[in-house]
């Protein structure tokens, strides 16, 4: 009677096992954040003040109005920051699987003409920002 | 890969041209930004004379439909171009012209203008050579962005920034809907892949009826996507949109979101087939047959709530960008019954049976009709103080205009009676065809409702046709707009309306060609069907053959 539950049990569990790296990523990511606010308390010098108890320590005040203009060129800048971030993200693994391609490969060409064109759709995108004068600062 | 490339082609192009628009259009001396317009216009007519000569794709869900999508893109996409001038930095560049200001380009609009319109024909172009959901979504999204941003920097009034603002919020819900609708759809099904979709869902239905997960998905993706053609549970930011952007941007909005809505609608629907039985969700035995029934019921009622609500309410209207904006609707609502009949199984049928044909060939009709419409109302104009110009949107502003615009009066006439529907101009052929596909699949009460729906549209129709040419003027003339190319825009579109009346054949070229756009190739349920049996049979302890 016993017989199907000592089976079962004694087959590895597949399903279990492939989540596995899932497991390890959540009790890094809790132990991480446990870790700092613990480390924090036993090890950092606890100073007080009336700018260490600010929200933020060295950013702006948080005190005053809300309605506060900021520099429209900041958005600016970050925004041609993104078009390099997003070229990093798709050149990687790019540059990675590129090496392993055989040579004699006749898609070789194609594939170094695809990464080219997206390099060229950046250098516009930089173009761009320039004519546009996002790097006038007057 | 590299045939991949070769589909592409016309999609390449024209982003090559934005990059280059986008470059020219910022440049500091006069003669070379102007050259963005022209440059656009060169960069369209390249894709679509490559669109042609696209071969087949026989890994797409719809594999005939790219040359004629991607060409018809192109080709009501230079009528666009013509009609786009001088929409965006007008008194800006009147004033630098005048050496009130020096050139900055952080204040002009031109370049991203004309940049964002190539990035949504491109997706457009894109939606037509979709192979996989994602793929669709990133189309679907690339057509819609710069949309909103059109219709907000067209004109510098508080309305444009309104409709942009509206047009976004409504547009992101939407895009939030069909995603979500394609989340399901991949869970319901295992693929993103439309024709992997297609025969896994001919599987489901052939034993035993379609995944619960996957009908939700395809109804959620259908609701989803109607907000680019603008049908009735989605409809609503349509007359505000219209309204607050420019006439040029208008007329692009009618045709561009809902020509890629219809070709997406198209590719899920052709994902499930129209070969179910009536009346359950289960394979017909013949083969022949109409939409699942949750899917057939979801469809004609907004087929009927779009075609209805879109009429009645555009009877309402004193704005006539107001108007066409719920004739817009209207007219969605007519393709979705042609749409719902779906194409004929039979070969060699021909176009008269294929709804598909008939809403890619409808399509372009309404296309091109619209853009005479809305050219008129980009044309007239009362002049402002600070060089920008207010454009005359009230019906009343019609009045007598044959008389005192000759040319704009007759181009609103003819384009009022095709977008009707009148018998010899080029309206009727596409409706004709909406009619005989849904009456060839027997959706005859569906039919009755578009026929009383015509009816109901030839009283704000008329409007359109009697104002300018039966009343008499009122006043002066009204001022007329700068930009040449609008006026030659509108006049070529009357001109397309009235071919249909000479026999030239290019009418008859462009009905083949959307008839073959439309076929698709259906499940192979016989083969499906077999292996199951096959599955079945091995089952089964062999029968003994008795002698």
């Amino acid at each position: 009677m016993l017989h199907p539950l000592t089976t079962l049990a004694s087959q590895p569990n597949v399903a279990l096992d492939q989540y596995l790296p899932l497991a390890v990523i959540i009790v890094g990511a809790v132990g991480f954040a446990v870790a700092n606010i613990v480390l924090t308390k036993i090890i950092g010098p606890s100073r007080r003040g009336a700018n260490k108890g600010m929200s933020y320590e060295s950013g702006m005040n948080p005190v005053g109005t809300a309605r506060k203009r900021f520099n429209v060129r900041f958005y600016l800048i970050a925004m041609v920051f993104l078009v390099f971030d997003v070229e990093i993200i798709f050149l990687y693994p790019w540059a990675t699987t590129f090496p392993n391609l055989d040579p004699a490969n006749p898609d070789a060409g194609i594939w170094l003409f695809r990464i080219f064109f997206f390099l060229f759709t950046t250098i516009v995108a930089y173009v761009y920002g320039f004519r546009k004068g996002v790097f006038n600062f007057d | 890969m590299s045939s991949l490339l070769v589909l592409l082609a016309p999609e390449i192009v024209l982003f090559i041209t934005t990059c280059i628009v986008m470059i020219v259009g910022l440049w500091p001396k006069l003669e070379v930004r102007s050259l963005a317009m022209p440059i656009a216009g060169m960069g369209l007519l390249i894709a679509g004379v490559l669109a042609i000569n696209t071969p087949a794709n026989p890994e797409s869900i719809l594999p005939n439909i790219i040359p004629y999508a991607k060409a018809m893109t192109a080709g009501v996409g230079l009528l666009l171009v013509l009609l786009l001038a001088g929409t965006v930095d007008r008194s800006y560049e009147a004033a630098v012209e005048r050496g009130e200001l020096r050139f900055n380009p952080i204040h002009t609009n031109r370049a991203e203008f004309f940049a964002f319109f190539l990035f949504s024909l491109t997706g457009l172009m894109l939606c037509a050579s979709a192979t996989d959901l994602i793929w669709l979504f990133l189309a679907l999204e690339l057509v819609s962005l710069p949309t909103y941003v059109m219709a907000t920097i067209s004109t510098r009034k508080l309305r444009s920034q309104e409709a942009g603002v509206k047009y976004f919020f409504l547009g992101a819900l939407g895009a939030a809907i069909f995603l979500y609708g394609f989340a399901l759809l991949y869970g319901g099904t295992g693929t993103t892949n439309l024709i992997g979709i297609r025969d896994a869902l001919a599987e489901q239905a052939a034993s035993g009826g379609i995944n619960p997960i996957a009908m939700a998905g395809i109804i959620l993706s259908l609701i989803g996507i109607s907000f680019k053609i603008a049908a009735v549970p989605m409809h609503f930011y349509t007359a505000d949109v219209y309204q607050g952007a420019a006439a040029p941007v208008s007329a692009m909005l009618a045709f561009v979101p809902k020509t890629a809505g219809f070709i997406a609608m198209m590719g899920i629907l052709a994902a499930v087939g129209w070969q179910y039985a009536p009346g359950g969700e289960t394979l017909a035995a013949d083969g022949v047959g109409t939409l699942p029934r949750s899917i057939y019921v979801t469809l004609a009622a907004i087929a009927v709530l779009t075609m209805t609500v879109g009429n009645v309410l555009a009877l309402l209207q004193r704005s006539i960008k107001r108007l066409l904006a719920y004739s817009s609707i209207a007219h969605t609502g007519y393709m979705l019954v042609a749409l719902i009949a779906g194409p004929s199984i039979a070969a060699e049928a021909g176009i008269t049976s294929n709804g598909l044909g008939a809403v890619l060939f409808y399509l372009l009709v309404y296309g091109v009709t619209n853009i005479g419409t809305f050219a008129v109302v980009a044309c007239l104009e009362r002049p402002q103080p600070d060089g920008e110009a207010d454009e005359l949107d009230d019906l009343e502003d019609l009045r007598g205009l044959c008389r005192t615009r000759p040319v704009l009066g007759w181009v609103m006439v003819i384009c009022a009676l095709g977008l009707l529907g009148l018998p010899p101009l080029l309206g009727f052929w596409a409706k004709f065809l909406l009619f005989t596909s849904a009456i060839s699949a027997g959706e005859i009460a569906l039919v009755v409702i578009l026929g009383l729906n015509s009816a109901i549209a030839a009283f704000y129709y008329l409007k359109l046709v009697t104002l300018p040419l039966l009343e008499e003027p009122e006043g002066d003339a009204p001022a007329t707009t700068p930009f040449a190319s609008r006026t030659f825009a509108g006049v070529l579109s009357a001109a397309l309306v009235l071919l249909a009346i000479i026999p030239t054949g290019i009418v008859d070229a462009a009905m083949e060609a959307a008839d073959r756009a439309g076929t698709i190739v259906p499940a192979n349920i016989e083969a499906i069907e077999r292996s199951i049996t096959a599955e079945a049979l091995r089952d089964e302890p062999t029968p003994i053959i008795d002698r």
